[in-house]
């Protein structure tokens, strides 16, 4: 009995004082410092290919001239398409070369948005959903599949360079949680996707990836068969009818 | 015991009622009525009579124009800002101290610290005072519950992740989240998950960093963008990954990299020389000047005893702001190492014994006694003060000579007009400028305190900036235009493209760096850009943007009082030399007979061909008036005692002069003083800076030609140019990490 | 007092009388001759609970009812000559001084394997590893070789 309360009392005060040891959780697949690296070191040379060429020049026209470092968030992303999905820092250091800012200035951008990886990536890279409504939809289970499948640790990449898993936040897909995204970067800059794959399940994640690895193009979108994008599953069951005008505007009159 | 029992017994019942009485709840705010801020606010509080505030720190307001003067009222005073001014200046204004971290009110305005937050009238939130703009009519309220609830918010949260290891940190004593986690901070955190650490970054031998106590109030990162002009800090990672960090390993290479370490508002940035040496509150501060080159950089020593801890920048407007340069700050340990402490004579063996003073002086008295009297030489070195100097040169006056001279001003010097070796402009003067001609100076590393000013220049307002002279680094946009006089000479004539610059700039400033000095034609390349000057209309009544650049603190008071030898070859024809502090004058031409007397402080170079050395005080040792570039006299004052036998510059001579039979008539500073009064007054003016009266335009004219020969640098090494400096071993260890090779 | 009288005879029919004066001896009873402090302790344990026994043997008691608030916990020290505050382990110290209910035994558990070390009490003064010595003292290992000023030398010329 007393050995019963006293056992009881110590599970109250540990479940008090219980801190879940939380290492704070970084989204993004890099430290936020360089090391070097013999595929990642600044001196390797590093140049945007010549149809890309024309895409920075495309690029750059979008904005004044004098604000050309306007333009570093879109030429990091055709310099990490063009990189096989991951940046160097020799391609920084090419991307503020053509913007003409410091260096800093573009590993600031570079480390700041974790869509930017500054670590190798598969050539499809697999990012899992983590928020909540994709959370409470089981997306920690579709990661595991995931991780199971491929035998990989998060952000690591399968030993045939194919395959790499992440985890993003929101992506707004919400209706149709849980989801994944596969960033395809197989094919350079040219072929690249960045598909949104909706209402998967572990089952069907796994299947997707098989597909990948085949070289298929899995339809992306939902890919619960009874729905037709984010409808609900068996057609629409409201708002069947012509939408009715606002009750107390007379849009005629204004 | 009785009375015990029954004491405890009362307490014992109020105990048991414990819960019930709201004091007993814990809450993070100590003070009950800050828990419900609104209805502490719904009190109306009444209008007080508010006694007239100060402004904090002296902060003053100039209203150029007065219609565009607003009123805000703070805590109900009112007070008349001008239009364009943030929440923040207008509390100053009105004597109110906002708590702030990432506010500093010489860089840009960041706004992520959020500790300056007030209340403002209507509006439904706690402002950040810091970007906000004042606006008129505004209500500013800085003690009401609502704005103390917001800091003591902000300070939790500060304080989240900051290390408690303020027992071990350097910035402890003199820590502003020490300061205001004690002023405006609650006692206690609900903080209860692991603290973020982060990974320390090497940033050089200068600058220490303890990445984890940083709170990315980004001064260091602005810092280094808007006033060092090195674009490598930066802000790296988002949300509670953020870190300050270079990203790839680098060093930072600017020579004002010093300056974080006091700009850090916590112990993240620290000094790595002082690391663990001594806490602030040990240390006894002077207020003195640097002497480590000519812009006279206002500094405080701080001494613990008889030594020299650490160098701190004193606040001066007109010359060095806030900042001073890396070599300024850390050359203090050169004061320790190499120092001369006894009168020595070089013995028949070639070796140097340690004699007494009376010994010593009777020697040198003897010595010059047996030449000719237009054979003794005197030379004044760089870190010479303006007493020792004119005492110098009394006194070999009287002993028949009149070949004194202070080194770094070359052969056949012009000491006739102030104008043609001063910076007319003044350093602040520059900031106005819109056009830089630099010839033959590289100010980064001769003067970084001139350069942060050009460097603000082209920051604010874009100044073109040309240069002439050898391939250097510079951290503004510049055009290189030639390496030698022929292009000064295409801009004479109007064949170079910055000619147009120069003609249509508004406020045009050329800067001659006095390395033109050690030139043979350097009449006629001072001709030449003075045709510039007079072309691009650079000399009018309201401004005067002719400057020479100086390179050492002695050089302009040297000029002042006249140090100009009589005959150009002295050296050669030399039987006596008295090098007064000279190490880098060159003795190469002098006849090996020649007896040399060297008085200064350190076994630098000048030591090694003396026969007799004489030990005298160093600059944090003595009292003594230096001019710096702009003309504006300052004075040193001892921070620390002389070291050894050593004594100060002007009474060594004055005691030489008695033994030698030609006693100058002073004996105290103030005696010197009133010599100098009569040379040179402005010396006398102390902290006021005396523009030159006469142009150069008064000068004769030069029929030389110049030479072909490219200008040379005139500083190989920033960070070892002179006597301390170059015995420092902090700076030795810089110039082999940092220096450009 | 008849009740220790009691026990008092109980013990030396147990030890006998050699074992009971060594008892004395090791539960600080001598000491108290000549220690007025341990002897409040002593007759202040008389009636109390024995609340919990840290790893270095410290006993901790609490004696609620007819004693004074605030004076109702305290420690005998496992050490009866050489005793201070320092003895007394962290998670006992909160305990001790009112900062919590809960006893060093139920908050032991909560220490942290990894990092957690054991508690060492201070040794401040005692040893010369112990005893801090400011700059310029004569026993400060960097007062030898600090100088205000290194000299020039003039034989390396």
């Amino acid at each position: 009995m007393l050995a019963r309360l006293a056992t009881k009392r110590l599970l109250e005060i540990r479940q008090a004082f219980r801190q879940a040891p939380q290492a704070s959780r970084s989204l993004s697949t890099a430290l936020n410092y360089h090391v070097d690296t013999p595929d990642n070191k600044p001196d390797l040379p590093w140049e945007f290919s010549d149809t890309n060429k024309n895409k920075v020049k495309e690029i750059l026209s979008h904005y004044p001239s004098n604000y050309k470092q306007s333009a570093v968030i879109p030429l990091l992303d055709l310099a990490q398409q063009q990189h096989g999905g991951w940046l160097p820092v020799s391609a920084m250091n090419a991307v503020a070369k053509v913007i003409e800012v410091a260096p800093i200035r573009v590993y600031e951008v570079a480390t700041f948005y974790s869509m930017f990886n500054r670590s190798k990536v598969g050539k499809y890279h697999l990012l899992v959903c983590g928020t909540t409504p994709c959370m409470i939809r089981g997306s920690r289970d579709i990661e595991d599949a995931l991780l199971k499948h491929l035998g990989v640790k998060r952000n690591e990449v399968t030993k045939d360079g194919l395959f790499s898993v992440g985890e993003m936040e929101c992506m707004g897909c919400c209706v149709n949680a849980p989801m994944i995204t596969v960033a395809d970067y197989s094919s350079g800059s040219e072929g690249y996707t960045y598909n949104y794959y909706e209402d998967v399940t572990p089952k069907r994640v796994v299947e997707i990836v098989e597909a990948l690895r085949r070289g298929e193009k899995p339809p992306r979108g939902t890919q619960n068969p009874n729905r037709i994008n984010c409808g609900p599953a068996g057609g629409n069951a409201t708002l069947l009818g012509e939408p009715k005008p606002p009750p107390c505007r007379d849009l005629d009159a204004c | 015991m009785g009375l015990g029992l029954l004491a405890s017994r009362a307490l014992r019942s109020t105990r048991a009622f414990s819960p019930l009485n709201p004091r007993n709840v814990r809450t993070i705010v100590s003070t009950p009525e800050l828990q419900k801020p609104e209805a502490a606010a719904a009190v109306a509080q009444p209008e007080a009579d508010l006694p007239k505030r100060t402004p904090v720190a002296g902060a003053r307001v100039h209203l150029p124009n007065p219609e565009d003067a607003i009123e805000v009222f703070v805590d109900g005073y009112p007070v008349k800002i001008p239009k364009g001014m943030t929440v923040l200046q207008a509390c100053e204004l009105a004597g109110v101290d906002i708590p702030r971290f990432c506010y500093h009110n010489r860089l840009s305005i960041a706004g992520n610290c959020r500790m300056c937050l007030v209340e403002v009238e209507k509006s439904p939130k706690p402002v950040a005072s810091c970007a906000m703009p004042a606006l008129p009519g505004m209500k500013i309220k800085t003690d009401t519950p609502l704005a103390k609830k917001a800091r003591e918010g902000v300070m939790e949260f500060l304080l989240m992740n900051h290390p408690l290891d303020c027992p071990i940190c350097d910035q402890g004593g003199e820590c502003d989240l020490q300061d205001q986690s004690m002023a405006f901070g609650s006692d206690r955190g609900r903080f209860t998950e692991m603290k973020r650490s982060v990974v320390d970054k090497n940033l050089g031998p200068l600058v220490k960093t303890v990445m984890t106590r940083c709170i990315q109030c980004t001064r260091c990162v602005r810092f280094a963008t808007e006033v060092a002009g090195v674009q490598d800090l930066g802000m790296l990672g988002r949300g509670s990954g953020e870190e300050i960090g270079t990203y790839v390993e680098k060093l930072m290479t600017s020579e004002l990299s010093g300056n974080v370490i006091d700009i850090c508002p916590v112990g993240a940035l620290t000094s790595k020389p002082f690391a663990f040496k001594a806490r602030n509150w040990e240390l006894k501060g002077t207020e003195t000047i640097d002497v480590t080159d000519a812009v006279g950089s206002n500094i405080r020593i701080d001494s613990r005893g008889p030594e020299v801890m650490r160098i701190l920048p004193r606040l001066n407007e007109d010359i060095n702001e806030e900042w001073i340069s890396d070599k300024t700050r850390f050359c203090y340990d050169g004061l320790k190492r190499q120092r001369l402490n006894d009168p020595m004579i070089r013995g028949a063996d070639g070796r140097f014994k340690a004699v007494s003073w009376r010994d010593a002086l009777a020697v040198v008295a003897e010595a010059m006694h047996q030449v000719k009297p237009e054979e003794i030489v005197g030379v004044a070195g760089k870190l010479s003060d303006a007493e020792s100097m004119m005492s110098l040169k009394d006194f070999l006056n009287r002993m028949g000579s009149n070949n004194v001279w202070c080194e770094g001003n070359g052969v056949h010097t012009n000491a006739d007009l102030r104008s043609s070796y001063l910076l007319n402009s003044s350093i602040s003067g520059l900031e106005n400028a819109d056009v830089f001609l630099l010839v033959g100076t590289q100010p980064r590393v001769e003067a970084a305190m001139v350069n942060a000013r050009i460097q603000k220049a082209v920051r604010a307002t874009h100044a073109k900036v040309g240069y002439v002279g050898p391939a250097s680094e510079f951290n503004y946009d510049h055009q290189h235009l030639g390496t030698g006089p022929e292009t000064l000479k295409e801009i004479a004539e109007g064949r170079h493209p910055f000619c147009s610059a120069l003609k249509n700039a508004k406020n045009p400033a050329i800067i001659v760096g006095a390395g033109i000095f050690e030139r043979n034609d350097k009449d006629a390349v001072f001709s030449v850009v003075e045709a510039i000057a007079k072309q691009g209309n650079v000399i009018r009544p309201d401004w005067n943007g002719f400057n020479v650049l100086l390179l050492n603190a002695a050089q302009a008071a040297s000029l002042d009082l006249g140090l100009v030898p009589e005959s150009d070859n002295s050296i050669e024809s030399a039987k006596v030399v008295y090098l007064m502090g000279a190490d880098d004058v060159n003795l190469e031409t002098l006849p090996n007979d020649a007896f040399v007397v060297y008085q200064g402080h350190h076994g630098d170079r000048g030591v090694y061909r003396a026969n007799v050395i004489l030990p005298a005080a160093a600059f944090s040792e003595k009292e003594g008036t230096y001019e710096n570039t702009e003309g504006c006299a300052q004075q040193t004052l001892p921070a620390v005692p002389t070291v050894g036998d050593a004594r100060d510059d002007w009474k060594i001579i004055r005691a030489l002069s008695e033994v030698a039979g030609a006693r100058l008539p002073y004996d105290t500073l103030g005696a010197i003083r009133s010599r100098m009064r009569i040379v040179a007054p402005n010396l006398l003016h102390m902290d006021e800076r005396e523009p030159a009266t006469f142009s150069a335009s008064l000068k004769p004219e030069c029929n030389e030609k110049m030479s072909t020969s490219p200008f040379g640098t005139a500083v190989e090494n920033f960070y070892m140019t002179d006597a301390i400096t170059r015995a420092s071993k902090i700076m030795a260890q810089c110039s082999a990490l940092l220096s450009k090779q | 007092m008849a009740a220790v009288v009691k026990g008092v005879l109980k013990s030396v029919r147990e030890r006998g009388v050699l074992g009971f004066f060594r008892e004395l001896r090791d539960e600080g009873y001598l000491n108290c001759l000549a220690d007025g402090n341990l002897l409040q302790t002593k007759i202040h344990n008389i009636g109390a609970t024995v609340v919990g026994v840290d790893k270095f043997g410290n006993k901790y008691y609490e004696k609620l009812g007819d004693t004074q608030y605030g004076r109702h916990r305290w420690v005998e020290y496992a050490s009866k000559g050489r005793y201070n505050a320092s003895q007394v382990p962290a998670e006992w110290h909160g305990w001790l001084h009112f900062i919590t209910d809960r006893t060093g035994d139920e908050l032991r558990l909560l220490r942290p394997n990894k990092y957690g070390l054991d508690h060492k009490e201070n040794f401040s003064g005692e040893g010369d590893e112990y005893i801090y010595h400011s700059k310029g003292h004569s026993l400060n290992p960097g007062q030898r070789d600090w100088t205000r000023y290194q000299p020039w030398q003039p034989t390396k010329t």
